[in-house]
């Protein structure tokens, strides 16, 4: 048993040393050895990108690296997924991301979405500049339980409004919950506007996530 | 009159300029964006408007932050303001003629300092790789990554011989060499050479400059410092710096705040020994012209008492 912990330690540390090729050899071997994909992705791929989020919270980590580990989880999660799909019944939770209209700043989404990708979730990247009809019309598609809106500038934190208003005007709004975030967002705007919550950074994101999908 | 240099000489304590662009002039004048961001006379009409509107102390040719990227082949579009459209991948469609007609046209008419903005070479690189690329590669492939910026440096050399030629000052904009983005290391071995290589061109012609770096600058500040810039245009001013401090005042401020509140964020930003008195960043486009007025009058005011 010790070999394997130890095989399931090295994944974690592949991905917190951004080596994609490794992660992929790793995880590819600790099939082989008969470990359960599911196993791999929460104990290793997850743990490994958990704590990528929090060396970058501690300014350990910088964009590059937190990218180039997100590479690496993704090589161990493409193995892992489809086989993890295949066996699962279980429906995973949808989010809807995207940087709002106007906006093309989409570092700080893409660490946010990996990290609640890397969480478990089934998550929809909309990209940035997205416009409100097109939030709507992939909400109206998909149907997914949160909305994660981001905005990094003051002078398009209105469009976040316009998206919650319209999703009540198109009585959506019930089905969903809105969270937003963005370094000019803070809790006192997000209760403003009526979204659910607000998270300061993306491992914050994640919890936030959690927290309002439970029940 | 100039009023930056005597700032710079430190015969002075301060002087004023929110940093309004091209597009929030534009705004004011009633002009098209799309229609200015490709033609250097209007380019240069709508910048004497806001000039004459609101008469701070420079001016700042800066129209979007492509120029040089949409030379080199980056698809921009301008509608309602520019936007990158994605990394180099078609043939270039070159404004820099235009912005350097606008400044000679600016130089003839403007009493004060011509600053033009370009952009750091590191910023440059990312945009014509594309940003999650450039990004990866510093750290997978650091040698191409050098590479994509040596061109970029190679183009913003060419482009400053011509606008020094002009005679304007130079402000070189590197946002995305923020510490909010990458390490001070990354920052040490990819964007400090680069920016040295620019600023000793701007000083041997004689010329002022100032670099903009938005976001956390705190962990660069000795590198900067190092740098020989005149002027470093921050978004936190209270970092302590042994090169002239530019800025003061939140853009969120001087966007939905009262003049109240920028009269606050100017009396806490005058306590600095000297200071180019601003903004953080760009006014954002939709401001309120009566918030820049505020800000400025209240500036005249301080320095007359
Ligand atoms: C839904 O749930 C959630 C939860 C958490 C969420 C979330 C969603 N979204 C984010 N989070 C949170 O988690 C993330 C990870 O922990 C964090 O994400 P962040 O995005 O905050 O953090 C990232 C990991 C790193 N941070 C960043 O990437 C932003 C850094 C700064 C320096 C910045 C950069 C790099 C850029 N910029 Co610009 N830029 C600035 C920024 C300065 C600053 N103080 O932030 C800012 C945002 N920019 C600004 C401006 C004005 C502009 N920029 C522009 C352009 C650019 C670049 C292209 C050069 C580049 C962006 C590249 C890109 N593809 O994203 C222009 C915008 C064009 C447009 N239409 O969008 C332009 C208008 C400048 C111009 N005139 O051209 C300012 C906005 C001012 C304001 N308050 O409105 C700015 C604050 C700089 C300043 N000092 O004023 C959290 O906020």
């Amino acid at each position: 048993m010790q070999g394997v912990n130890l095989k399931l330690d090295e994944i974690r540390k592949a991905v917190i040393e951004m080596d994609d090729v490794k992660t992929a050899q790793l995880v590819n071997t600790a099939l082989k050895q008969g470990l359960a994909p599911q196993d791999i992705l929460n104990n290793c791929l997850i743990p490994g990108m958990k704590e990528v989020g929090e060396l970058f919270t501690r300014k350990e980590y910088y964009v590059p690296e937190v990218l180039l580990a997100s590479e690496a989880f993704y090589a161990g999660f493409n193995i892992v997924s489809p086989l993890i799909k295949s066996q699962s019944t279980e429906k995973k939770t949808k989010v809807i991301i995207g940087v709002v209209k106007g906006d093309i700043h989409d570092i700080g989404k893409n660490i946010v979405k990996v990290l609640i990708e890397a969480s478990g979730y089934d998550i929809m990247d909309l990209g940035k500049d997205v416009s409100t009809e097109r939030f709507i019309k992939a909400v109206t598609i998909e149907k997914p339980a949160v909305l994660a809106m981001s905005s990094l500038m003051t002078t398009t934190l209105v469009h976040m409004e316009e998206v919650i208003k319209e999703l009540i005007k198109k009585k959506m709004r019930r089905n969903i919950k809105v969270i937003v975030g963005g370094a000019p967002v803070n809790e006192e705007f997000a209760n403003r506007i009526g979204a659910d919550g607000y998270a300061e950074d993306a491992m914050q994101a994640v919890k936030l996530i959690k927290k309002i999908t439970i029940g | 009159m100039d009023r930056i240099t005597p700032v710079i000489n430190k015969d002075s304590h301060f002087a004023i300029f929110p940093i309004v662009c091209v597009d929030h002039c534009a705004h004011i004048a009633n002009v098209k964006f799309s229609d200015v961001a490709i033609d250097g006379e209007k380019i240069a009409q709508v910048l004497t408007h806001g000039y004459n509107c609101y008469q701070y102390d420079m001016v700042l040719l800066f129209l979007d932050a492509y120029i040089e990227a949409q030379a080199l082949g980056c698809p921009v579009r301008f509608t309602p303001y520019s936007t990158l459209l994605g990394p180099r991948s078609i043939q270039g469609f070159d404004r820099t003629n235009e912005i350097i007609k606008a400044a000679q046209i600016l130089m003839e008419k403007i009493k004060v300092p011509l600053f033009v903005s370009i952009k750091g070479p590191f910023t440059l690189a990312s945009f014509l790789t594309g940003m999650q690329d450039f990004l990866k590669m510093l750290l997978k492939d650091p040698t191409h990554a050098k590479a994509v910026i040596e061109q970029a440096l190679d183009f913003q050399t060419k482009y400053l011989e011509r606008l020094l030629e002009v005679g304007a000052n130079i402000f070189i904009g590197d946002p995305v060499a923020s510490a909010t983005v990458i390490s001070p290391v990354v920052f040490r071995d990819f964007a400090y050479e680069p920016l040295k290589i620019l600023l000793s061109m701007i000083r041997k012609k004689g010329a002022l400059s100032g670099i903009h770096i938005c976001g956390d600058t705190a962990p660069l500040i000795p590198m900067l410092d190092t740098l020989g810039t005149d002027i470093l245009s921050i978004e936190d001013i209270t970092i302590k710096s042994t090169t002239l401090k530019m800025g003061g005042v939140s853009t969120s401020t001087i966007l939905r705040g009262s003049p109240a509140d920028i009269r606050t964020e100017m009396e806490r930003a005058l306590q600095e020994p000297r200071l180019i008195l601003s903004t953080s960043c760009d006014v954002p486009v939709e401001t309120n012209p009566d918030n820049i007025k505020a800000m400025i009058g209240w500036a005249h005011e301080y320095t007359d008492n």
